[in-house]
Formats: structure tokens, sequence, C-alpha cells
């Protein structure tokens, strides 16, 4: 959703001339033409930005200020104030007031943009985070809200470092996780959150969109889940909050999918929901592949999504497999595409990777045309037979697989993969 | 990917697109969808017959337009699509939240 500016100037051509070089930067516009329209407009729907004249009749810029800082939700709205030449007080003042910049008349159209692209972007992630803000209830002062925006910042351009540098060491487990990143700011991402002595929280996901509001979406699920999943047993439950928190703030198109479950190392169960994401796979008995479908819907996409919940027991030797699509959808690097979009094609009989589960079955293997995807089936093949590996080399199988497959070592797609085996 | 769209009975638009919709191929489809609405046409029938594969783009152009049309009192209905995108939708459960037909006549009758 574009962004809404509110312009406010006496001067209707100065309206006129804003209006004309801001809209076609992708900028919502709003015009006032006076103080009090001003206020008003911006009560009643609060814009992401003001652009704001100083010297009007009536009411002038800086009266306009001080209301909307009196004004529970006008309060944080950025002003850039328009001053006359050589006003160096007015500035001073302005600034004083609370103003976040300030453009000498007559200014020049290139910096007016830049300047408003600059003032948006730093306050851009605070809108991302209000609904955290809103979870974590007043505990936040003016001060830290700033803070944790700046902080959100550096994370988004780091958030790579968020990811756990290495796999919990767990008694009876033995676990193994592998990122590789593309090129793109968003996408994959995983945690695993110690609940209590014997569960540990597992999430992977990933996050569709792009550039910093999805990295930043990224961040903020990723702090909901943490927060949210020591107050809810159920992961169905803490998919539907962390669904409510999101949903309110991220635009339509910016939605993530995930996995989120809870191993419990006494019991050797996990149980999980989903939302969107791809279905894990459970080796199980040293001889079926299940796939663990549970229905839910992508996060942060719908208001009235819903989740459910599932668990399976995990015996010695068992596999859990947790991927992203940048793996299932890694592309054949040895095939004509035209030939492939023709039509499925079937497993051939002297592949010595075909499924030995009758559940993984046809639906996987419909799902992606094999001879141009990697594939849901081939991922789960490769797994089974080579499941007496140990987790790592195991990830280190799919990955000399996948490039086999591809012809490269290089992937378009953030690829992100989990293993979990019970000690045998 | 091509697409074309065809304007039926009470102003139903049916779009009509051939091949995967990946990457930027995306962004065209949601153009598309996107003209439609904006000429009014909040009537809207993808015909996903002949699409062998969508991706995350593509699912994102199909939520937005999901939800200008229902926002709009529109309406965006699914024709035909083959199990590839069909495992898709189901994955995500958005075919709990978009009708799904399997014949055109179907997918018109949805808006009466």
């Amino acid at each position: 959703m574009a962004e809404t500016i509110l312009i406010v100037d006496d001067d209707p051509d100065i309206l006129e001339l804003l209006k004309m070089n801001l809209e076609p930067e992708g900028y919502n516009i709003r015009m006032a033409n006076d103080g009090e329209r001003a206020v008003q407009s911006a009560c009643l729907n609060p814009p992401d930005l003001i652009l704001l004249d100083v010297m009007m009749p009536h009411k002038d810029g800086f009266q306009v200020i001080e209301e909307l800082k009196e004004i529970e939700h006008t309060k944080n709205v950025p002003v850039i104030l328009l001053t006359a030449r050589g006003q160096t007080e007015d500035k001073v003042l302005g600034l004083d007031t609370g103003a976040d910049d300030y453009i000498t008349k007559p200014f020049d159209l290139r910096e007016l943009t830049a300047r408003v692209e600059a003032v948006l972007g730093r306050t851009r992630p605070i809108k991302y985070i209000n609904p955290l803000m809103h979870a974590m209830g007043d505990k936040f002062s003016e001060e830290g809200l700033q803070q944790l925006a700046g902080h959100l910042q550096a994370a988004a351009a780091i958030q790579k470092k968020l990811l756990p540098e290495q796999a919990p060491s767990l008694e009876g487990f033995d676990i193994a996780t592998l990122l590789q990143s593309s090129t793109s700011v968003s996408g994959d991402f995983y945690d695993f959150i110690p609940l209590n002595e014997t569960q540990i929280g597992l999430v992977l996901g990933d996050v569709k969109g792009n550039g910093i509001p999805a990295a930043l979406l990224m961040v903020m699920i990723r702090t909901a889940l943490r927060l949210l999943c020591h107050e809810e047993d159920s992961p169905a439950s803490i998919l539907k909050r962390v669904n409510d928190l999101v949903v309110r703030d991220t635009e339509a198109d910016l939605f993530a999918t995930m996995v989120y479950g809870i191993l419990d190392i006494a019991n050797s169960t996990f149980t999980y929901s989903n939302g969107g994401h791809c279905y894990p796979f459970h080796w199980k008995n040293h001889s079926e592949m299940e796939v663990l479908k549970t229905k839910g819907m992508l996060i942060g996409a719908f208001e009235e999504a819903t989740f459910s919940s599932n668990i399976c027991s995990l015996s010695p030797g068992d596999i859990l497999v947790f991927y992203t699509d940048g793996i299932t959808e890694t592309e054949n690097g040895n095939i004509v595409p035209q030939v492939s979009s023709i039509g499925l094609h079937k497993v051939s009989s002297n592949n010595p990777s075909t499924p030995t589960s009758a559940v993984q079955g046809d639906a996987l293997r419909d799902a992606i045309p094999m001879d141009m995807f990697y594939g849901g089936d081939r991922l789960a093949a490769c797994i089974s037979k080579n499941a007496g590996l140990s987790a790592s080399t195991l990830c280190e199988t799919v990955v000399n697989d996948l490039t086999l497959f591809s012809g490269s070592t290089n992937s378009h797609d953030d690829r992100a993969l989990i293993i979990i085996k019970r000690d045998t | 990917m091509n697409f074309e769209t065809t304007i039926g009975n009470q102003n139903i638009s049916i779009l009509h697109v051939e091949g995967k919709i990946l990457g930027n191929a995306a962004n065209a489809f949601r153009t598309e969808m996107n003209e439609q609405l904006q000429t009014g046409r909040d009537k809207l029938v993808v015909n996903l017959m002949n699409v062998p594969l969508i991706d995350s783009s593509a699912l994102g152009a199909i939520v937005v337009t999901l939800k200008s049309c229902q926002q709009s009192g529109g309406k965006l209905v699914l024709l035909s699509p083959q199990k590839a995108v069909r495992e898709v939708l189901e994955v995500t459960q958005l075919n709990t939240v978009i009708e799904i037909y399997d014949t055109e006549e179907g997918a018109c009758a949805a808006f009466i």
C-alpha cells in the first residue's frame, strides 16, 4: 500500500507543485490549505508524513505540530517543515518543537523527494514494530521505541546473524541445519527456542516479499514467537497469535509461511502446526516416509486464519526433515526448459532414488513436475536412501544432490534445511 | 507466460493465463488483474488450466487481488488449476478463502 503524505500550505500553487512531484513517486497525496484543516485531516486518518508550511494565517506550522504532538495517534507522524529562506530561527524552533526535518523555500524538487524518502525510511520501522509494542504493553517509553526502531533497522541489515550459529545439542537427538542465502535481503529463517528442560521450540519459515519490510517481518515474527512460545502450549495457538499480530500491519503481498513445533526429548514426541509451509517429512521405523500434513493458512495474509496442531512419536533412528521451497524448487540444470513444461514426468524405474513409501506417493510426485524441479519427492527419496547417516552428513548429502540436479552450486532462492534424527 | 483477458456476461473478466507464473512474470500477472479492477471490473475469473506451476510471487499477486476484490465488493475465483498449482493452494490453505471451479460455467455462476 502506498504511503500517504499530507501537504499543508496556504498557497494553492505550492500544493499543486508538491502533489505533481510526489504523486509520480508512488505516494498518496492529501492536501490541506490551512493549519486547522491540517490537524483535522491528520486526526481523522493519520498520514505517514506531513509536509507543513510554517507561515500560514490563523494557525502556523509550529502550532500545528504542537497540537499533533498532544494527540495519541498523531504524535508519531513525522513532519517536514517548509520554511522561507534564511529563517534560521524558524528551523531551530521547528526542530525544537518536534519537526523531523525542514526544507527551505524555494526548494529543489530532487532535494525534496530525497528528504521525504529519508524521513519515511527512518520512521518506517516504527510502523512495523507497532503491533509488537501493543503485544508487550506499556513497558516501552518513547525513547525505547526510537531505540528499538534503530535496533530493528540494524537487525534487518544483519538479519542473517540472528539465526542460531549452530544447532542446539540435545541429549538423544542429532540436529543439523543448513542455510544458503541468495543475494536478496529477505528470505528463509529458523530458530530454536528452549522452553524448559525437556522441550525445545523449533521454527522454520520463509518470508515472501522483498526488501526491508520483508526483513522486518522476519525479525518481527521471530521476536513474536520468542515471546509467545512461553505463553501458549499449543503450536496452533502460537501461530494463530503470531498471525493476529502481524496481519494488521503488514501489506497484503507480504506474508510468511512457517512450521512451528515442540520437540519433547523426554517423551520423544514432536507437536507441530503449519502456516502454509511445505509439509515436513518424518522418516519412521527405518522404512517409511510420512508427510506431516496439517492445515494452516499463510501467516500475515488473512485475519480469519485458522491453524491446527498434530503430534508424532519419534522412535530411535527416526528423522524429521524441515525445508523451504528454495530446495524443492531448485531447477534442473540438465534439461532444455521447453521440454519440461509439456507434462509430468514419472520417476523412471531404474532411478535408484525411488521413494519407499506409499504415503509419499502420487500427491507429491504430481505436485511438482519432476523433470523440471527437484521436488519434495526427490528430497524424500534422498533422505530415505541415506537415512543411516548422521544429521550433518545427511544435510551435506542433500546439498550434493541439489548440486548434481541443478548443475550448479549457486541457488536463485534461499535454501533452508533442518534435519533432526533420534539416536539409535 | 502469456495471458489474454476476455469480458463475458455480466461484465465478468476472464483472465486466461498460459505458462508458468514465476518471478517477474508474477508482476505482469498482478498488473493485468489490477488493470481489470482499475476499470471497475471486480468480478474476476483466473483461468489456470494452462499453468503448470506458480511460485510465491504469484501467490502474493493472488492474495493482493483477492483482498482488493473483497474490498470493492467484487470477487476473484480460480478456474481449473492443475495438480501442482492445486497442491500449492492446498498447502497454503488459499483454497479455503478462494473459490475454485472446474468449468467456466461454474466459475461464472459464482457471481450470480
